[in-house]
């Protein structure tokens, strides 16, 4: 300890040289964090909770799932006997349909800008079970509890991601007509009653649409085309949410719905959300390994390298300083600390300040990570990135240090001192 | 009554490994030093005078024989023990004065009181104390390349005696010096002797310098000549 001006006086010494470190520790912290940050969301998605898990209910044989909306009921009961007190019952649910369509009338005009997607859901479910927005606080979501109070008095009230407000040029309190593209000659007129807070950033480009406005405009639709119902009409359920208490739950769920007699036609598969969100990214897997196994060692074994170099010439340099604090009594192993402590604080403050930094930028300034995988639109940096950065950055540092450490302990001070004179 | 033996050094072998030949530099060399003498070592270059220096030092170990200083026998103490045993018992003064350029004179004498169980008052008031023997009081907080090369030696007195250690071993104190600032260093020395008791042992070429001490002694071929 009393030691540590010693090696603040040396890092200070050459400050180029230990700027030109730091930049390359910032540079290494900077893609692995932003690596890790998707990782960690993916790896996050895909492991299964024990304990409070979702189920997702789908079609069983075809992509997209298609379900009529009589399922919708009977499913968020999790096929659970109505009478039958001792039934397993989800502890809540969340039926979801898909409105895919444009602000723009005109199909050949139709482009990502101004796409329409929306969830056909009941609203308050919107809190309650929404990934991610069901762990916010009150505080967090009240913007979105007061867009879900008043859909209650708009019927066709629309909850719009921040994003799509802004590429749709609109604001809350505008109407907005869309045109169907998977409901075909269905054109809604909508007024925009709120968004999403801003994180989760997932739902930055999704909609919210009422399911009882909607079942109202197929009955619309029926009542104007000669009696005859939409296409779509049976086909309104995409899929069903379950939260689960237990696993033994998701289980007993699971058999009700299964050997249930009332989804045959078509038929269900259940399984939890992650195995669900895990399939859709078996897609990416490649990717993911490569980011995981290749890129992240990579950039730690050159920035190793890198302080290495840097350290090994200062140490060079310093062979007299070495040998002369051997005469005064300083010990191998103290000599050893010290050059390795110097490659520490580098490798560690400069470790901190670029993770610092990059969750400042990404999280505050871009708000989160635009990296289009799967459908994350947007990864926020982890608070956890505050202190990868500078584990990264010590780890890197010994790595880089040892060897010239190793190399100050054993300088002989009779080979520095007895040249002849 | 002459003064007890303070460095007594006993037919010390000293050889050198290079390449595959074997180089002696010592050869069987006696030398007994008393306490609060100061001795001058001269000889030709290469003539082993470092080495000689450096094995009284406890900065190496000789090939055979024995160097016993104040009692300790430094020829057979472990790398660690002689680091502790420096620190306390030998101060070393370099040619090139070898202070750590980035320190303050006051950081650089302090530096081997760092390796002493010592608050740091108690370090300030030997640090303190140090550099006002050495008449550097006003230099506290220069950096060696703000210091002439005479003061820059006084800052290596200065740690050299900082810990208060019986023996005093100089290589060249004043090669790399001006003829005046040289004469400062050695009366610097002289004092010491006098009035902290010091022993002094000095490795000199400078006649001049030689004469200041009680004896001068000159190594040949490995081995001792008196010459005074
Ligand atoms: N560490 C060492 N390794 C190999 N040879 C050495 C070493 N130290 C000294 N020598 C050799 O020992 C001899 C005496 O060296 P030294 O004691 O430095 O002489 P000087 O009297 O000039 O101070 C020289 O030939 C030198 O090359
Ligand atoms: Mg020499």
């Amino acid at each position: 300890m009393k030691l540590l001006f010693l090696i603040f006086e040396n890092i200070r010494r050459n400050l180029i040289r230990t700027t030109l470190t730091g930049l390359g520790t910032m540079m290494m912290v900077l893609v692995v964090t932003l690596v890790f940050t998707v990782l960690s969301a993916l790896d996050r998605a895909t492991t299964e909770k024990q304990t409070n898990l979702k189920a997702i209910v789908t079609e069983k044989w075809q992509i997209p799932s298609m379900m009529p909306y009589s399922y919708a009921k009977a499913l968020s009961d999790g096929g659970a006997n109505p009478d039958d007190p001792d039934a397993a019952r989800p502890e809540d649910s969340m039926s979801w349909g898909f409105f895919v369509g444009s602000t723009e009338e005109n199909p050949a005009k139709r482009s990502f800008e101004n796409l329409f997607f929306a969830f056909i859901m009941e609203p308050e479910k919107a809190r309650t079970m929404l990934d991610e927005v069901d762990m916010l606080s009150d505080e967090e979501a009240a913007p979105l509890l007061a867009a879900i109070q008043k859909m209650k008095d708009v019927p066709n009230g629309v909850i719009v991601g921040q994003e799509r407000l802004e590429k749709m040029k609109k604001r809350v309190g505008d109407r907005i007509t869309v045109f169907g593209r998977n409901y075909r000659d269905m054109d809604l007129e909508l007024e925009i009653v709120g968004t999403f807070p801003k994180e989760p950033a997932r739902y930055a480009d999704s909609s919210v649409i009422s399911r009882d406005y909607f079942n109202r405009q197929l009955d619309a639709y029926q009542r104007t085309h000669n009696n005859k119902p939409h296409p779509m009409a049976e086909k309104t359920l995409g899929l069903v949410w379950l939260r689960l208490k237990n696993r033994k739950a998701f289980n007993k769920v699971s058999e009700q719905i299964l050997t249930s007699p009332s989804f045959t036609s078509p038929s269900v598969k259940i399984e939890t959300s992650s195995t669900g969100i895990g399939g859709f990214l078996e897609a990416w897997r490649d990717v993911i390994w490569g980011m995981r196994t290749l890129m992240a060692p990579a950039c730690m074994l050159v920035l190793s390298l890198v302080i290495s170099n840097a350290i090994s010439i200062s140490v060079r340099e310093r062979q007299m300083e070495f040998a002369v604090m051997k005469v005064l009594g300083f010990r191998p192993g103290q000599i050893e600390m010290i050059v390795l402590a110097e490659a520490l604080i580098i490798g560690v403050s400069f470790g901190f300040l670029s993770a610092a930094m990059t969750y400042g930028v990404v999280n505050g300034y871009m708000g989160g990570l635009p990296f289009r995988i799967a459908f994350f639109p947007k990864f926020s940096v982890p608070t956890d990135a505050l202190w990868w950065g500078p584990a990264m950055g010590a780890l890197t540092a010994l790595a880089g240090s040892y060897g010239p450490a190793r190399s100050a302990r054993h300088v002989k001070v009779s080979d520095v001192f007895a040249r002849v004179t | 009554m002459p003064n007890p033996v303070c460095v007594d050094v006993r037919d010390v072998h000293k050889s050198f490994k290079r390449g595959i030949e074997t180089v002696d530099v010592l050869n069987g060399l006696n030398l007994q030093v008393q306490e609060n003498e100061f001795v001058s070592l001269m000889g030709p270059s290469g003539s082993g005078k470092t080495t000689l220096l450096n094995l009284i030092a406890g900065l190496d170990r000789p090939t055979s024989g024995e160097v016993i200083v104040q009692g300790e026998r430094v020829s057979s103490m472990t790398e660690t023990q002689l680091a502790a045993w420096r620190t306390r018992s030998v101060g070393f003064v370099f040619q090139f004065y070898n202070l750590l350029s980035v320190l303050t004179a006051y950081r650089n004498v302090e530096l081997p009181l760092l390796l002493l169980p010592l608050s740091a008052a108690e370090r300030k008031k030997q640090v303190m104390t140090a550099l006002d023997i050495v008449g550097l009081s006003d230099r506290v907080n220069h950096r060696p390349g703000q210091l002439s090369g005479g003061q820059q030696q006084r800052v290596g007195i200065a740690r050299a005696i900082v810990t208060d250690p019986a023996l005093l071993v100089a290589d060249e104190p004043t090669g790399a010096l001006d003829a005046k600032s040289a004469d400062d260093i050695l009366d610097l020395l002289g004092e010491l002797r006098k009035s902290l008791k010091k022993t002094i042992i000095i490795v000199t070429h400078d006649p001049r310098a030689a004469a200041r001490a009680d004896r001068e002694i000159h190594l040949d071929k490995g081995q001792l000549v008196d010459a005074r």
